[in-house]
């Protein structure tokens, strides 16, 4: 009796989800390959599919899906931020050497207000001065590599007092820690910031068609000042977190968070030329590249090659969407030659009717 | 783009000085002469740096980078920005290098070995490049390709050869007084300033960088300069592993992370000279002569503060102020001359 209604009722979920296929090709295409790299491990390991590693994936899932959230959003605007290894790297080193003297919560507060003015200034500069951002990141790269060997006095600063890494540490709600539930949270917002509010429209509007929105009377300093100060405060918090959470830092640490992050952006869908992706792609290519992580630590590989399964993930990425590019390129310029000679066609034969 | 007059040491000044008249705010000139005063003063006051044998140390210590930074100056004329596998195509040579050695090929073949790689990196990153990728992502992604080849392929070991071995002369002899080494950055500085300069390669990299649609319209693309001028740089990183390898008779893939300067990472470091030098990033402005003086300011730099005992971090806050520094100069005087992308 039921059975037309719920032939009706699956076919327009597949027909729906056909159609959220075709809408948003790049988010499919992430989840795709999220699901993918997690079942290929949860399948040939069996420790892969349990509790504790989702749980350790949720972990990880913490710091890298910050900077792959900044990273994101610095894409989305038309920009890169490269300086964001060693903007963690200062904070991390703050938090760790004043946690002991002024207690964690005031030094996450401190990590955090100078992280969060150091993207700011960048931000400003970049949008005051018309540089491109990888020009000045690059400066500010190396610049904020000296100060946290400054601050850190050229050593490796370590906690004495672990109550805090057990903190951050303790199992909430079956997957989670109180580092990872606050990340989440930041996710939310940031999500309902770009989606729902104008500032976040104009983000995606300077880095798909900067000409456009200034033709339209979009500001373009305040989004370029607004996507740092972000990135300036994910890389902040992520750095802080991982420096509470291992109770040490190094000052010329966390320099393979940028390969990393750059990866989970790319895998998340955002475009090269801007305007494209979203938080919850960032989301889903931070957990894509958590997966391919973790899996690979299971499997006892060593750290390099992680670095080179990134390396090659970013090429094919890259790749494919140079490759796109290129190709609607040329089906662009084959259809207006075509149509160029249509036309010529059309007026020779005009020619010839006239002259008969 | 200014006529750069032949000779090669007033052309360099003249126009920055005539730039400096005829742009700059008041604020420039107030951060150069500001500058140039407080690097006068730390010369002056430092212990044994005006001697001919300091001055010789520091441009043996500006060599290694500065040969780096000459290949990627063509890169960056030509308007592709810089590419971030530097130190990684020198850490996977200074293995293929090191390996060819340590088996007994002669310095000959282990040198063209080594240089068949780099020049496939660079033809490889050239392409992608070329073909619309943005060069930032590209070289990221290849860097950690490398440096994963690399480390593979040693199994993350130090791979060693022994003395005697047939590259010595490149590594500790020395010629006139002067280690080989220093002859070769000499060299090659003058080499690629003349190509830059007199041959149609050299203004094709100006062309292209100043205008990409002018030098497309006028048969130039960027896919084949692309893939040239990542090569040339791919090529400096290899020659620098070599003489490198050559120098310490062994190769590890972190040579480049951790023994360079103080920062701690060469690419950042080379990046570094090619924008001190006074390099336009945006590409047609700018020459090769500019990054190699730009390796002798931040060696000569780094090497006054460590006569007066500076640490580390200092000293890497120092050449990260220079660069940005360099940055909002330029930004500044070039602000409002060309519209952005």
């Amino acid at each position: 009796m039921t059975n037309p209604d719920n032939n009706a009722a699956s076919t327009g979920l597949f027909n729906r989800s056909k159609t959220w296929v075709s809408n948003n090709p790049d988010l499919a295409f992430s989840i795709l390959l999220a699901v993918c790299v997690y079942g290929y491990f949860a399948l040939t390991n069996d420790l892969f599919a349990t509790h504790r590693t989702s749980y350790a994936i949720m972990e990880r899932f913490a710091v890298l899906g910050l900077v792959g959230l900044a990273l994101t959003l610095c894409i989305v605007a038309g920009e890169i931020d490269l300086s964001i290894g060693s903007n963690a790297a200062l904070a991390a080193v703050i938090v760790v050497r004043f946690t002991d003297s002024i207690g964690a919560f005031n030094a996450l507060f401190v990590a955090l207000v100078i992280s969060t003015t150091i993207g700011l200034v960048q931000g400003y500069f970049i949008a005051y001065l018309r540089v491109r951002a990888i020009v000045l990141t690059v400066g500010t790269l190396m610049l904020l590599r000296g100060v946290a060997l400054f601050a850190a006095e050229e050593k490796t600063v370590m906690l004495t007092d672990f109550d805090v890494t057990d903190f951050i540490q303790t199992k909430m709600l079956g997957y989670f820690s109180p580092a990872s539930l606050l990340v989440i949270g930041v996710f939310v917002l940031v999500a309902l910031f770009m989606n729902y509010t104008r500032y976040g429209r104009e983000i995606y509007a300077i880095g798909g068609a900067r000409k456009e929105a200034l033709a339209a009377g979009i500001n373009l300093k305040r989004p370029m000042i607004i996507v740092f100060t972000i990135s300036g405060f994910c890389a902040g918090l992520g750095g802080a977190i991982i420096g509470l959470r291992s109770g040490t830092a190094q000052a010329l640490g966390l320099q393979y968070l940028l390969l990393a992050g750059t990866v989970a952006a790319f895998i998340g869908g955002v475009s090269i030329l801007g305007g494209k992706g979203g938080v919850i792609g960032a989301a889903i290519g931070t957990l894509a590249v958590n997966f391919l992580n973790t899996g690979l630590v299971f499997n006892v590989t060593p750290a390099f090659m992680v670095q080179l399964y990134l390396g090659i993930l970013l090429i094919v990425v890259i790749m494919f969407q140079t490759g796109s590019r290129v190709y609607d390129n040329y089906q662009r310029r084959r259809s207006i030659l075509a149509t160029v000679d249509g036309r010529r066609d059309q007026m020779l034969e005009n020619k010839k009717k006239i002259q008969v | 783009m200014n006529v750069q007059t032949p000779t090669l040491g007033i052309g360099l000044f003249q126009p920055i000085v005539s730039k400096l008249t005829r742009h700059s705010s008041g604020l420039v000139v107030a951060m150069v002469v500001l500058f140039s005063a407080v690097f006068l003063y730390g010369a002056f006051t430092a212990p044994n740096f005006m001697t001919l044998f300091n001055l010789k140390t520091v441009i043996r210590d500006a060599a290694l980078v500065g040969i780096m930074a000459i290949g990627l100056t063509f890169v960056t004329l030509s308007g592709n920005f810089f590419l971030l596998s530097m130190k990684e195509t020198a850490a996977l040579c200074i293995i293929a290098f090191a390996t060819a050695m340590s088996a007994g090929y002669g310095f000959e073949i282990s040198f063209l070995f080594s240089m068949v790689i780099a020049i496939a990196a660079g033809v490889l990153q050239g392409l992608l490049i070329g073909l619309g990728g943005n060069p930032i992502v590209v070289t990221l992604g290849a860097a950690g390709l490398f440096f994963g080849i690399g480390s593979f392929w040693s199994d993350n070991l130090v791979v060693s050869f022994r003395r005697p071995h047939g590259a010595e002369w490149l590594g500790t002899g020395s010629f006139l007084g002067l280690p080989n080494i220093t002859v070769a950055f000499i060299v090659i500085a003058i080499v690629a300033e003349l190509a830059l300069r007199y041959t149609n390669f050299g203004r094709q990299v100006y062309l292209i960088g100043a205008n990409r649609a002018a030098g497309r319209a006028t048969g130039h693309e960027n896919l084949s300069m692309a893939i040239k001028v990542c090569t040339i740089a791919s090529v400096c990183s290899a020659f620098v592993a070599i003489a490198f390898a050559a120098q310490v008779s062994s190769a590890h893939v972190n040579y480049f992370s951790s023994s360079f300067g103080s920062s701690g990472d060469m690419t950042i470091l080379v990046i570094a000279t090619v924008m001190v030098g006074g390099n336009s990033i945006m590409g047609g402005y700018g020459s090769t002569i500019r990054s190699s003086l730009g390796a002798l300011f931040i060696s000569a730099v780094d090497n006054m503060m460590v006569l007066h005992d500076f640490n580390s971090g200092p000293r890497v806050l120092a050449v990260g102020l220079m660069i940005v520094f360099s940055i909002i100069v330029f930004a500044l005087i070039n602000r409002g001359r060309r519209v952005q992308e």
